[in-house]
């Protein structure tokens, strides 16, 4: 990758994930053709990502008001109770149960044979990798869309 | 009266704005900071900083031309309004009262 590329995946970041980016971003181009420093120009990108994500976090945001006919009230909040809802590796109905039968099952192989521990280590690494990939695909697939702006409050 | 003083930070870049004047961008004011001081300046901090004294009404902002030196994006410039002048006047009354008479610091200037 070469500098230049770098630099525009930099940008790409900040404008992705930094609003009103625009004024910003030109600012650091004009400061980089002063300094001519890669490190320079992706620590002030880092930092400024950093300080828009903190700064969201700290935000309370109102509650947008929209115009909802029932049926559709209904609908969406259907959706964001099934956006939240465990998933469920085992297939168990009951959540949390299925996950900690494995575990007891593992931890009893262990106990049987001490040189399988890496299996269920690998076990629950894959596992974990598994159920992040389901989630991010039915985030994706879900008509809501992933992690969608829907109104809230946030505070610290 | 202002809502709460001014932070360090917020006070050194309203100051800058003024020192610089009219053509206060992000890094003429990063610049300005450094040189007098002394303080080293993140732009996405500055902005930050920036958004919120706009937000809160000590300073204006309008967009300026694009322009090639800067992959075609405009200059957001800046200005410290007459509300933000009281607010800055407020601090100052604040900090130099604080200042006033404290006996470690009047030890170190004699």
């Amino acid at each position: 990758m070469t500098c230049r590329q770098a630099l525009r995946l930099a940008l790409a970041l900040l404008e992705r994930l930094v609003p009103d980016s625009d004024p910003l971003a030109g600012d650091l181009l004009e400061e980089f053709e002063r300094r001519q420093s890669s490190v320079w120009f992706w620590s002030q990108v880092l930092a400024a990502i950093a300080t828009a994500l903190f700064a969201q976090g700290v935000e309370i945001r109102p509650l947008r008001l929209v115009e909802l006919q029932p049926a559709d009230a209904l609908e969406r909040s259907r959706r964001m109770n099934l956006r939240f809802h465990p998933v469920n590796l085992s297939a168990s109905p009951v959540s949390a149960v299925g996950g900690l039968g494995l575990v007891i099952l593992g931890s009893l192989v262990t106990l049987v044979m001490p040189g399988a521990w890496w299996l269920l280590l690998a076990s629950a690494l894959a596992g974990v990798v598994l159920g992040i990939i389901i989630i991010g695909v039915r985030d994706q697939s879900s008509p809501a869309g992933p992690a969608s702006r829907t109104p809230s409050i946030r505070a610290r | 009266m202002a809502h709460r003083l001014l932070t360090d930070f917020e006070l050194m870049i309203l100051l800058a704005i003024l020192r610089v004047g009219e053509e206060a961008y992000g890094v003429q004011i990063a610049r300005e900071i450094e040189s007098t001081g002394g303080r080293r300046v993140l732009l996405g901090a500055a902005y930050a900083a920036l958004d919120r004294l706009e937000r809160n009404g000590l300073v204006s902002s309008r967009i300026g031309s694009p322009t090639p030196e800067r992959g075609g994006r405009a200059k957001r410039y800046f200005r410290v309004t007459a509300r933000g002048v009281r607010s800055l006047r407020e601090t100052q009354q604040a900090l130099v009262a604080l200042w006033r008479d404290v006996p470690q610091l009047k030890e170190r200037l004699t």
